[in-house]
């Protein structure tokens, strides 16, 4: 198992005011698999993506990831921790507008002992012709790809997915879908996709649903359908 | 690190802005190369000719020169080298005088730049500067005292470095006077005047203590100058020293405001890419590579603007030594005279500077959570401080409250805009300060108060009753509190002298008291009514007086007491006198030392004017320049912050010309404020420097400030503000209606 959360409560101050983000929230995420994590804002989806890569604190409960227990690890350790198995994919794609699209996804190959090739890369998702554009000759969908590639370059064990549709229209939205698909089966990559796209459930191969912080259902799709055909919300 | 390349690419987009910050820390980096290279050129030339021409200790001029065997005794009681020396003032022309000197051996050894060294009867070698006004040169033969001589060369002397006529002079002008050097024989043939000093060499460069005395029981001196006195010697040293100043203040202060002006960019660049900062942290990136990249932008400025301002310095160091050795009579003994230690200092201390700040700025942004930097940033702004809250905050229309609040909650641009302004204000004040102080020194001490037309000064007392309206004095140097002080016994009812104090007269005053000038009152900090105490430097007998004005006399440490006081002091008979103001030229000139003559010093001073004013106005266009450029890049910086507000009132139907009101406008207050306080700040500044070199110099600059000074100085700050506002005007023009929406999605 590679991703292992037991318990995981966190809470957020806003204000004056209390949040409880995560209400000891449990999971085992298979290796190799893809996970889609589903519900609505507010239900602390992204506050989980987030501890588990590493980018934010929890308060209570354990999360080991690799081996690695997260709680036990100090700022700099977790830097290392991110840098060796995590990729992280955004909503807003957070592409580094100065750079080329090549340079972009050498911003992430820079990380990796041991990096994919950036040619087999490019062409893989399909930015080959376009590596010396700039993001803002891209459409969104492209800067997404560019973005996917750049997080898969450093042959990271998990992807880690914050709406990566969620500004796209449904037919650019399922071409990156079915590269996220195209990137678990041929890498052997898990990747964690968190959206309130109820359909996208339907292509992962285990779907948990979050509601006021807590996981409320989690089930294992024995037959998970092609991106294309996934039903758009 | 890929990363890198984002530095050359962001430095491209946003040029203008850190070309201002380049230029900046150009100018800073400039100004110090170029004024050290040229000082520390001046200061290796002096010492250098100094030592290895024998610069003499003192000179003393007595009214019978000393025998051969006196002089050897001398020599070896106090282990000295003495040399007699012979002169005369030769008119070239009818405004121009040539002080030819006999060849010497022993000390003040001559230096020929150029030519030969004049060795046979009609031979002279003047100093180049001389040549050069007076369109004289090697080879030319040229008329003096009806004799013709030959040029051969082109001489320095080692106590004429600062070449002025006499030791009161405060202006060198080598279209009127210079040096120059000859055989005896020519000197000998030469129809004149022929005077005689003393010349005196040791190696301790200490005038012995009983010496003074002991050469006066010889013989009465009529003057005794050590080097620390000899204006033409010591004002070179005057000058090193207070340039010191100067090299340090001004591009510290420059150097201070490039830096607050790179960390203000750096951190908006910061925050402009919180995100992607947020972006490379989630992806694995470590502090210290991020801190890596972002210091980039500090090397980049920091070297591009260091090393330009290193080549441009050492570049503008040629003409301003050449300038320097112009005004200073100094000869380049050595091709590289200046210290290496100068282009150091200017390239690692702005550098090293630079890179401490930015770090500190740096790792302030990267201790922020990567999670924080890729959320939005916290509306926290929404908060109300307290000074917010105050009852006439709210009142007003929305412009008037939407200006306030933008004011009160941008404190440090507020400050950087406020510093800008002073800045630039007090540079331009100080050219217009020194502009003016130029010619109210000249009109006050030489048209109101010296109203005499020469002064001319025997080389021994006189008692015989002056003739032609002529008034006598008894001038004399003493001491007061160690300090030496030229003491003038003045008739209080002359025509000739009329010590004024912002328009009154103080020559009744001399009955009550001393009258001293300005200098003198800066140096010993007297006032009216305070008592000093006087010490004759021959015979240490002692006078208490008391000061019953300070006169507007700007040049000398003086005091003045009634003409017969002063002859009871110095034990001279009553009605003695060593010199006279006339209003005649003399012709008489048996006996007579010097002839001063007034016009020529006016002269000297208006022929100087054309280098004062174009000075004057480089420290101008300097000020508008440094003043263009700071506001420029602040209110840049406003517009860039405010852009999404800017498009967000666009978008709602207001006219540029309204958004900028709202926006850039904002901070007109603080310009005019800080414009008004910078104005008195300035003169205090001035004063207080002036005060400070008095003691060297021996001069002060009246430093009031004039209502047209205000004036000028109000059109020319308006008018570097309204250009940078105009030029900010265009950046706002340019935020596109999208802005809006795209920091929505943000």
């Amino acid at each position: 198992m590679s991703i292992l959360v037991q318990d995981v409560s966190k809470v957020y101050q806003s204000g004056e005011v209390q949040i409880l983000a995560l209400r000891k929230a449990s999971l085992e995420v298979p290796d190799h698999k893809v996970v889609a994590i589903l519900g609505p804002s507010g239900s602390g989806k992204s506050t989980l993506l987030n501890v588990i890569g590493g980018i934010d604190r929890y308060d209570l409960g354990s999360i080991t990831v690799a081996g690695e227990t997260l709680e036990a690890l100090k700022d700099s350790q977790l830097t290392e921790f991110r840098r060796k198995h995590a990729g992280f994919i955004f909503q807003q794609y957070n592409l580094i507008p100065t750079l080329t699209v090549e340079e972009n996804v050498e911003v992430g190959r820079e990380l990796s002992q041991n990096p994919l090739d950036m040619k087999e890369m490019l062409m893989k998702v399909g930015m080959w012709d376009k590596k010396d554009k700039f993001p803002s000759q891209l459409s969104g969908g492209e800067q997404q790809r560019v973005a996917i590639a750049r997080a898969l370059i450093k042959n990271p064990e998990f992807l880690l997915c914050d709406e990566p549709t969620g500004a796209l229209d449904e037919e650019t939205g399922k071409k990156i879908l079915k590269l996220l698909q195209f990137v678990n089966k041929t890498y052997g990559t898990t990747v964690l996709i968190i959206t309130h796209n109820q359909g996208i459930g339907e292509m992962a191969h285990k779907v948990i649903r979050m509601s006021s912080g807590e996981i409320v259902e989690a089930y294992e799709n024995e037959n998970p359908i092609a991106p294309e055909k996934v039903t758009w919300a | 690190m890929i990363l890198r390349k984002t530095i050359p690419r962001t430095i491209k987009e946003k040029k203008f802005q850190y070309a201002g910050v380049i230029i900046l820390l150009m100018l800073a980096v400039m100004l110090y190369v170029s004024l050290s290279m040229a000082i520390t050129t001046l200061e290796e030339r002096n010492v250098a000719f100094k030592q290895d021409y024998k610069q003499e200790t003192f000179h003393w001029m007595s009214s019978q020169p000393l025998s051969g065997a006196e002089m050897s005794e001398l020599e070896k009681k106090y282990d000295l080298t003495l040399e007699e020396r012979s002169y005369q003032d030769i008119n070239t022309d009818d405004t121009t005088t040539l002080r030819l000197f006999n060849k010497t051996e022993e000390v003040n050894i001559p230096y020929i730049s150029e030519g030969e060294m004049p060795q046979q009867l009609g031979e002279v070698a003047i100093a180049k500067t001389f040549g050069d006004k007076n369109g004289i040169s090697i080879g030319d033969t040229i008329s003096i005292g009806g004799t013709e001589v030959m040029v051969t060369g082109y001489v320095f002397l080692p106590d004429y470095i600062y070449m002025i006529e006499q030791q009161t002079d405060l202006l060198s002008d080598p279209s009127q006077f210079g040096v120059g050097v000859t055989t005896s024989e020519t000197l000998e043939a030469v129809k004149g005047t022929e005077q005689h000093q003393t010349l005196g060499w040791n190696t301790s460069n200490e005038v012995p203590d009983e010496l003074r005395s002991e050469v006066n029981n010889r013989s009465t001196l009529l003057q005794f100058v050590g080097h620390d006195d000899n204006a033409r010697i010591e004002f070179v040293e005057s000058e090193i020293e207070g340039a010191g100043s100067l090299i340090t203040t001004l591009p510290l202060i420059i150097l201070a405001l490039s830096l607050a002006m790179v960390l203000l960019l750096l951190k908006r660049r910061l925050e402009l890419q919180r995100k992607e900062i947020g972006t490379l942290m989630a992806l694995g990136y470590r502090k210290s590579e991020l801190r890596r990249n972002y210091l980039g932008y500090a090397y980049v400025i920091g070297l591009t603007g260091t090393i330009l301002g290193i080549i441009v310095g050492a570049a503008l160091s040629l003409p301003l030594s050449d300038l320097y050795a112009n005004y200073f009579n100094l000869p380049a003994l050595s091709r590289f005279d200046f210290d290496p230690m100068v282009l150091v200092i200017g390239f690692i201390i702005p550098l090293v500077l630079l890179l401490i700040l930015t770090t500190f700025v740096i790792n302030r942004r990267l201790k922020t959570e990567p999670l924080t930097l890729l959320r939005p940033k916290e509306i926290s702004s929404g908060k109300k401080s307290w000074f917010e809250k105050l009852p006439w905050f709210n009142k007003g229309g929305f412009i008037r409250r939407f200006r306030l609040r933008l004011l009160v909650r941008s404190k440090a641009r507020s400050f950087y805009i406020f510093l800008g302004v002073m800045f630039s204000t007090v540079l331009l004040v100080f050219g217009l300060i020194t502009f003016n102080s130029m010619d109210r020194l000249v009109e006050t001490t030489y048209e109101d108060i010296q109203t005499y037309d020469y002064a001319v000064h025997y080389s021994s007392l006189q008692t015989d009753p002056t003739s032609g309206g002529g008034s006598p004095y008894t001038m004399a140097e003493v001491k007061v509190e160690g300090e030496k002080v030229s003491l003038y016994g003045v008739e209080p009812d002359t025509d000739f002298l009329k010590l004024i104090s912002d328009g009154e007269l103080l020559n009744e005053r001399l009955n009550d008291g001393a009258v001293v000038s300005r200098p003198f009152a800066a140096i010993h900090g007297v006032k009216d009514g305070d008592s000093i105490t006087l010490t004759n430097s021959f015979n240490d007998d002692e006078k208490k007086v008391e000061i019953a004005g300070v006169a507007d006399v700007f040049i000398g440490s003086s005091l003045y007491l009634p003409h017969e006081e002063v002859n009871a002091f110095l034990s001279y008979p009553e009605d003695a006198y060593t010199s006279v103001w006339q209003d005649e030229k003399p012709t008489q000139t048996d006996n007579v030392f010097l002839i001063e003559d007034k016009q020529k010093v006016i002269d000297s001073f208006e022929s100087t004017s054309g280098a004062t004013r174009n000075s004057v106005i480089g420290m101008s266009v300097f000020a508008v320049l440094i003043g263009v450029i700071v506001l420029t890049l602040l209110t840049n910086l406003i517009v860039e912050e405010n852009s999404p507000s800017i498009s967000l009132f666009k978008v709602m139907g207001y006219h540029d010309k309204e958004v900028s009101k709202l926006v850039l406008s904002v901070y007109t207050p603080i310009v005019f404020v800080s414009y008004f306080i910078s104005i008195p700040l300035a003169s205090v500044v001035l004063e207080q420097s002036m005060n400070s070199l008095v003691q060297q110099t021996g001069f002060i600059f009246p430093t009031d400030v004039a209502w047209w000074m205000v004036v000028i100085g109000f059109v020319v700050i308006g008018l570097t503000y309204w250009m940078s506002l105009a030029l900010s005007k265009r950046k706002l023009k340019n935020v596109s209606l999208e802005e809006a929406l795209k920091k929505q999605q943000d």
